[in-house]
């Protein structure tokens, strides 16, 4: 591959892929060696991919394996696949412009693998269901599964988050009302 | 299909309607039309997802990480025995797969340059082409030294003897997860270049050995590592090992 056309690839995609990474990760600094070792892997194998037109749809699915790897010893994915995170079908939606975008990547960042990886994909790259279906080999079926528990469990991480905003705003309230009659 | 199913399809359905003539959802769609109660929690629902990704959108990549990729890109770049010709060639020459196959193994093995190592010679090649600036700039690397300590910059008590004979560049300061990192540019008596990086780390590092550097070469890059307690150490140079082994003496 050409260095130009490598340069052209990570200048395009580099930004998206350490969101992506990112919000699994959930440390800045393993996200951004996820995001090189993902370029590193093209560097050294991407001119196996024929249809270049798929290349983001490989560094994705690369960064995911890695991901994938790297917590392999350390965490065992929960059972929650549909067990869990029921849907409350038509559920208060919190006011997200009120919140800054740290403040949605944490709540993301909360919301259980692995609803979280298809979530990601959904909202930062407006991937569709069958290609985050192919970037984590999976069935249609389950994408469907994961964006819907994945929707319900972000909405409850950000209500939350503008709960414990509005319990702080009362309680700066309450304490300067205190400090006014005492 | 119930209002609960519909609501199910619909979640994979993208705020920009990229999706709206994709049959998978076009019952779904019925559905919301149908009931007005399904339509105002999909409208909900879709502008509910809309802000979302504005908000993840405005993330940015930390400073240096293009930087990183691009020259760990080049230094990953694998030679020409992985482009398709000669690897049929290699192919053909099955005879040779025992010898090729130790040869696999070996590269395996080999030591490779990890993330913060990348980044910080991606933050060298952006000082030397002049994308970034120094810090500050001295052609006398005791001065470098004392300026980094003045700043509670990460730095070293003393430079290694050969290096601290050079003229120097300038330094520059960076974090890597959080930690401090320096980089101080000499000028080798060759005209080229030389760089020493020091990172403060939060606990003591393991991944390079007390006082016994370990040597990488990866691509155009050598690299010798080596630590001291909580601080760890990186020489580089665009060149072979033999030419950093040199300054280590």
């Amino acid at each position: 591959m050409r260095a130009i056309d490598f340069q052209q690839l990570v200048d395009r995609q580099y930004a998206p892929l350490f969101r992506f990474a990112l919000s699994l990760s959930k440390s800045e600094a393993e996200a951004a060696d996820l995001t090189q070792q993902t370029f590193f892997l093209w560097a050294a194998k991407g001119n196996q991919l024929r249809d270049r037109s798929k290349a983001k749809s490989w560094l994705f699915t690369t960064l995911y394996r890695e991901f994938l790897g790297r917590r392999r010893h350390e965490v065992r994915f929960p059972q929650v696949e549909l067990a869990e995170a029921r849907e409350d079908e038509m559920s208060i939606l919190p006011n997200v412009d009120a919140l800054d975008g740290r403040a949605v990547l944490h709540a993301l960042q909360r919301v259980e693998e692995p609803f979280r990886a298809a979530l990601t994909l959904f909202y930062l790259e407006q991937f569709s269901y069958q290609e985050i279906a192919d970037v984590l080999e999976i069935p249609i079926g389950t994408v469907m599964s994961r964006l819907s528990r994945g929707k319900a469990q972000l909405r409850q991480r950000l209500l939350s988050k503008e709960e414990a905003a509005a319990r702080k705003i009362i309680s700066i309230a309450e304490e300067k009302k205190a400090e006014r009659h005492g | 299909m119930d209002n609960r199913e519909a609501q199910f399809v619909l979640s994979a359905y993208r705020p920009g309607g990229q999706d709206a003539a994709s049959p998978q959802f076009t019952e779904a769609l019925a559905q919301a039309r149908r009931d007005p109660s399904l339509q105002r929690w999909f409208n909900e629902s879709s502008a509910f997802d809309r802000a979302v990704t504005e908000k993840l959108c405005a993330v940015e990549a930390p400073a240096g990480l293009r930087e990183g990729i691009l020259v760990g890109g080049k230094v990953s770049h694998r030679s020409s025995w992985t482009k398709p010709l000669l690897k049929w060639s290699i192919a053909a020459a099955l005879v040779l797969a025992a010898i090729a196959g130790s040869w696999v193994l070996r590269e395996s093995a080999r030591p490779r340059l990890v993330g913060w190592q990348t980044n910080a010679l991606g933050q060298i090649s952006a000082l030397v082409e002049g994308r970034a600036k120094f810090d500050t700039q001295s052609d006398n690397p005791g001065e470098l030294v004392a300026w980094l300590h003045a700043n509670r910059a990460a730095a070293l008590q003393k430079l290694p003897e050969k290096l601290e004979r050079l003229k120097s560049l300038g330094c520059k300061t960076f974090f890597w997860d959080g930690q401090p990192v320096s980089v101080i540019c000499f000028q080798r008596e060759n005209g080229g270049l030389i760089h020493l990086v020091t990172m403060k780390a939060a606990a003591p590092f393991n991944r390079a050995s007390k006082n016994k550097p370990k040597f990488v070469q990866q691509g155009n890059w050598a690299t010798a590592t080596w630590c001291d307690g909580a601080t760890v150490y990186m020489l580089a140079l665009e060149g072979q090992g033999d030419q950093i082994r040199s300054y280590l003496l």
